[in-house]
């Protein structure tokens, strides 16, 4: 995952926000399953890009604007702008070891 | 999208339990006889269209923008569809209880115009989004087959008020048959599986080339039954068998494929035995076919005509349909309710929605019902019918209440 932002106090707060947001199907946070691939951040501005397991997932919305929901509950945003990518293609290598232990892949 | 495909698959729910209420207290009555009555036409209807139609169509409305990646063409057409739909059916159903032919033609007729609305509806949108795969081409395949599948049927209908079709109405009867089983069914549930399966069992980089071979087959099936059927030239029938047999061996050695793929544990219950009643269909109709070639005679027999539908419609059809319902009533539930509160609020996941315990237990039970439903048909025997029917009654209803307990989460 790429940050492009050295303030890591302000980065972790945004992260544990993400880490808020569910796949309902899997049970498992966004940033554990790899599919957050960047946060930036400009002032009160926060971009994030990320994918999802699969394109049309039926998730897709729901998690776009639970992204949105999640990041905007900290006091130092104002907007917050999520793209959906599927390049480069999420892996389940993505994700994190936690997450493969709880799939028990 | 909510209360589209809600409207349907609460109708589809009611009519599924009604289905299974009128068959408890008459499953020795009607499974075991005639199929072509009013009452066999009856009971069946209420099982394909008012059922597993209704949660096809549902089912469709959910996941077109999802395997489309694009809006439905018109949501006003879908409530439109909807109407002529339910209204067409119940007349229908009113119509062969009370076996009034004015009522069977008009209605019929109705229904008819429904699945037309549908049609072009999804027809509109598949166009729109110009994304041709065999999950497209096969979802538009199985629409297709639909709409002939209830033009026999309407021409049947009307054939009982106005009798004009002679000889003609028999042969349309098995091409009607024909194509609602294996068209309309058969094209729908293995064209979304091969998007739903991957999902549900977190494949990737699996092999894909295999699709459109079982595309293939399976339409040749298709329409190798239908000349079959519409000619009365029974070596068209058995080629069509023999091909649909084909295709049902690539669809396992496909869907094998995916859960090999799979980087979870397990799909679920529903999903396992969704893919177990597909290689249990296969087992079934390579042993019916066997059957038939060893002597032809049987062919025309009604206890196996019989045994064929209830593997074709129950087995794998209605298990399918059940085994993929928990996962997308606990989606639509959640995308509804909990959807606009996620990122905000603690929400809870789908299986805490719907737990994996009564999903097993539910659709184990429904499996072994219909095994033993099953066996009787197959022996012959009258008590095994009624005991295991009556069973399967039981055990379908309650895994559906269970499963409409979810919108009261």
């Amino acid at each position: 995952m790429l940050t492009i932002y050295n303030d890591a106090e302000r980065m972790e707060r945004i992260m544990n926000r993400l880490r808020e947001v569910y796949d309902p199907e899997l049970g498992i946070n966004i940033v554990d399953l790899g599919l957050v691939y960047e946060v930036r951040c400009l002032q009160e501005e926060v971009g994030v890009v990320m994918t999802l397991t699969t394109p049309g997932c039926p998730m897709h919305d729901m998690m776009v604007s639970g992204v949105e929901s999640a990041v905007s509950e900290l006091p130092d945003v104002a907007n917050v702008h999520v793209q959906v990518v599927w390049e480069p293609q999420w892996i389940p290598e993505m994700m994190s070891a936690e997450a493969k232990a709880e799939l028990g892949y | 999208m909510f209360r589209l495909p809600f409207t349907f698959i609460i109708t589809g729910m009611i009519s599924f339990v009604l289905f299974h209420f009128l068959t408890f207290a008459d499953f020795a009555g009607w499974v075991h006889s005639e199929p072509r009555s009013p009452d066999g036409w009856f009971h069946i209807h209420l099982l394909v269209l008012g059922w597993a139609t209704m949660m096809a169509m549902g089912a469709v409305y959910q996941l077109i923008n999802v395997v489309l990646q694009t809006e439905l063409h018109s949501k006003r057409l879908g409530y439109i569809h909807y109407g002529l739909f339910a209204t067409g059916t119940l007349g229908l159903l009113a119509g062969f209880d009370q076996f009034n032919a004015k009522w069977i033609a008009a209605f019929a007729t109705l229904a008819f115009a429904g699945i037309l609305l549908f049609a072009w509806n999804i027809g509109a949108t598949l166009l729109k989004a110009k994304l041709w795969n065999p999950i497209t081409i096969s979802t538009a395949c199985a629409i297709a087959y639909l709409c002939l599948t209830a033009l026999t049927g309407m021409l049947m209908g009307m054939d009982f008020k106005f009798n004009f079709l002679g000889i003609y109405h028999m042969r349309l009867l098995g091409a009607h048959i024909w194509l609602g089983t294996t068209g309309w069914f058969g094209l729908l549930i293995t064209g979304f599986s091969y998007k739903l399966l991957p999902m549900f069992y977190l494949a990737h980089q699996y092999p894909v080339s295999m699709q459109k071979w079982i595309l293939g087959f399976w339409n040749a099936a298709v329409w190798l039954g239908c000349y079959g059927f519409l000619s009365g030239i029974a070596m068209f029938n058995a080629a069509a068998f023999s091909v649909l047999i084909i295709a049902l061996a690539l669809y396992n050695i496909h869907i094998g494929q995916i859960a090999r793929a799979k980087h979870k544990k397990t799909a679920g219950a529903g999903i396992e035995w969704t893919v177990w009643s597909a290689r249990m269909l296969l087992a079934l109709v390579i042993m019916g076919t066997a059957a038939v070639f060893y002597n032809a005679e049987l062919a025309s027999q009604t206890s196996l005509i019989v045994f064929m539908l209830w593997s074709y419609l129950y087995g794998w059809v209605a298990v399918t349909i059940m085994g993929y319902l928990s996962k997308i009533i606990p989606f639509l539930w959640w995308t509804y309710k909990y959807g606009p509160k996620a990122g905000k609020a603690k929400v809870p996941t789908m299986a805490q929605l719907l737990p994996e315990k009564p999903v097993y237990i539910g659709l184990s039970s429904i499996v072994l019902c219909m095994g033993g439903l099953l066996a009787g048909l197959g022996t012959n025997n009258s008590v095994m019918i009624m005991t295991a029917g009556m069973a399967l009654s039981v055990a379908a209803v309650i895994y559906m209440i269970r499963i409409g307990y979810v919108f009261t989460r």
